[in-house]
């Protein structure tokens, strides 16, 4: 049987400054090459100057598609949460960045594309269409996706309310959503600082949620919002002590 | 000459008369080019879209020509390694056009032989030169078993392999001609002449004549066919006579059998590759070059040319006789 089908690359045509940006950007070997160098230097670093620690490493799911969810209070918060992953999955991760910050520079919009490999989210103008082709993408192709539902770093190391778009993207599917809690990353780059400092990072991984029976509409949104919040927060505590993980 | 002369040395780049009468020929054309485009569109002759296309097209030789020169006048190094990187950039354009891309252990394996080409070619190593397309084609075979995906194996593996043929073993060949000590008169020659081809249809346009093969390329006419055949021959018997000086190639009846090749080649070349954009459903292989598309759209035309060519020059006259062999990899 065949099945091999005629797929052009889903940027072939756009400039390459206009393919960083595109949400159907695909990987060729030297953007493969890069992601592989840049994420094992991100490897080593975290383990030797964070000592990175990852409990529920059994949770992840061994091929895509799936979601990562957690609290963002870092830049560090993407690195830190890829890191767990498999090398083998490097070109499949798409971690969705703030477009106003990521992608507007040629620099810096091309370090994205090429090392983080990430996908833009533009926060003043993500409608509809931009999230159902992230669905469409994260489904068919299928990819995981790295996401930070609060929608913009926190100021003060404090969860801030996660948003419904996230829903939009999840509600009626299969894909498995695991949640994940990071710890340290707040203390390790805050927000004012330019250069992390060295200070232990922990991530606490959850078991994957799906929202298959949600439905996909305003209020099913929000379900998985408020659902995936509970999650994240839940592992903020400490299972043991039930004292508060984060402090 | 010495190998690290024609290799490295540019102190001979003007010797021969074709070279530097190609290269003023082109230097005038470049420079004359926006007063004649501006005359055209004073008087009339051209609308004023096409006035603006012909402007890009012209902004974008201003960076080309000097790409395409400076490698081939610097010395035959820089030429072989020039040609390595167009087949490199070809194969990506290709290889993103197919979706062959995605295959990265077949993409690695052809981007492994056309640099092991590159290098044979530098070499002046022929018969490694030959045995690397065996041999990449056994490995581009094998890698993909590693998948253990029989589904699609045959359509990945004729991709790939129709892939390296036409851009490694293809392109190596204009690269493996720098490896005669007259190497530069003879690929200006290719290089100008192919172009003359692509010239004569741009400037005679759709318009004249019933197209040639109407679904793989509209534009092309048999009178766009017939008059680049004409002009190309023309241009291959006049530069061909100093280039071959001396040789059996000299005379006008060879010279008339490779002008009508190199332009049939350059025509198919143009065919090929405008039945791979139909196969495929694009317009264009990239957006690499302003005006004119990918690097696809460009050289296309080279690609059959230049196993064309050498072959034809090596059967009658040898490619590179009395130059050092296995210049880097022989230990006397």
């Amino acid at each position: 049987m065949d099945d091999w089908k005629y797929k052009p690359a889903g940027d072939l045509g756009l400039p390459h400054h206009e393919a960083f940006k595109s949400l159907k950007r695909e990987n060729g070997l030297i953007a493969t090459a890069l992601h592989w160098i840049w994420w094992s230097f991100v490897r080593a670093y975290l383990n030797l100057w964070h000592s990175l620690k990852v409990e529920g490493r059994e949770n992840l799911p061994n091929d895509p598609p799936f979601v990562l969810v957690a609290n963002h209070c870092s830049h560090l918060d993407a690195l830190v949460l890829s890191a767990p992953l498999d090398l083998r999955l490097r070109d499949q991760i798409f971690p969705i960045a703030a477009g106003d910050v990521f992608f507007t520079n040629p620099a810096i919009s091309a370090f994205a594309a090429m090392m983080l490999n990430a996908l833009p989210m533009w926060r003043k103008r993500c409608g509809p269409h931009a999230l159902a082709e992230l669905k469409q993408r994260l489904i068919e192709e299928p990819c995981c996706y790295i996401l930070f539902p609060e929608g913009q770093r926190s100021r003060t190391g404090e969860m801030l309310p996660f948003k419904a778009g996230l829903g939009m993207m999840l509600a009626g599917t299969s894909v498995p959503v695991i949640p994940c809690y990071l710890k340290g990353c707040f203390e390790a780059l805050r927000p004012e600082t330019r250069w992390p400092v060295r200070h232990s990072i922990q991530i606490r991984i959850g078991k994957p949620i799906t929202f298959e029976s949600v439905p996909n509409t305003r209020s099913g949104w929000e379900q998985v919002a408020t659902d995936l919040q509970a999650a994240v927060k839940g592992l903020g505590y400490d299972r043991v002590t039930s004292a508060n993980w984060q402090t | 000459m010495s190998a690290s002369e024609r290799l490295f040395s540019p102190m001979r780049a003007f010797e021969h008369p074709v070279t530097y009468t190609v290269t003023i020929a082109v230097a005038a054309s470049l420079v004359l080019a926006p007063l004649v485009i501006q005359g055209l569109a004073k008087v009339g002759r051209i609308t004023d879209a096409r006035r603006r296309q012909l402007w890009v097209r012209w902004q974008t030789w201003m960076v080309m020509a000097p790409l395409v020169f400076a490698p081939i006048l610097l010395g035959a190094a820089w030429t072989i390694a020039g040609i390595g990187l167009l087949s490199l950039l070809c194969y990506r354009e290709y290889a993103r056009a197919t979706g062959l891309f995605r295959e990265k252990a077949i993409s690695l394996t052809i981007v492994l032989g056309i640099t092991l080409i590159t290098f044979a070619t530098l070499d002046n190593w022929y018969r490694l030169f030959m045995a690397l397309t065996p041999l990449t084609i056994v490995l581009i075979l094998t890698v993909a078993l590693l998948a253990d995906r029989p589904q699609g194996y045959i359509q990945r593996t004729a991709l790939g392999v129709l892939g390296f043929v036409l851009f490694g073993h293809g392109l190596g060949h204009l690269g493996h001609l720098a490896n005669d000590p007259n190497y530069r008169p003879l690929i200006l020659m290719v290089l100008v002449s192919s172009e003359m081809n692509n010239i004569v249809g741009y400037v005679l346009g759709k318009r004249t004549g019933l197209p040639l093969l109407p679904q793989t390329n509209p534009g092309k006419t048999v009178t766009n066919v017939i008059s680049g055949l004409i002009l190309t021959t023309g241009l291959v018997m006049i530069l061909g006579q100093s280039v071959f000086r001396g040789t059996v190639l000299e005379s006008w009846q060879h010279l008339l059998v490779l002008g009508v090749l190199i332009s049939v080649g350059g025509q198919l070349g143009d065919l090929m590759f405008s039945s791979i954009k139909r196969d495929l459903g694009i317009k264009d292989f990239d957006v690499t070059i302003p005006g004119h598309g990918g690097l696809l759209d460009r050289f296309d035309s080279i690609v059959p040319i230049s196993a064309i060519v050498f072959h034809y020059v090596n059967y009658f006259v040898g490619v590179g006789v009395g130059e050092s062999v296995r210049i880097w990899t022989s230990r006397g």
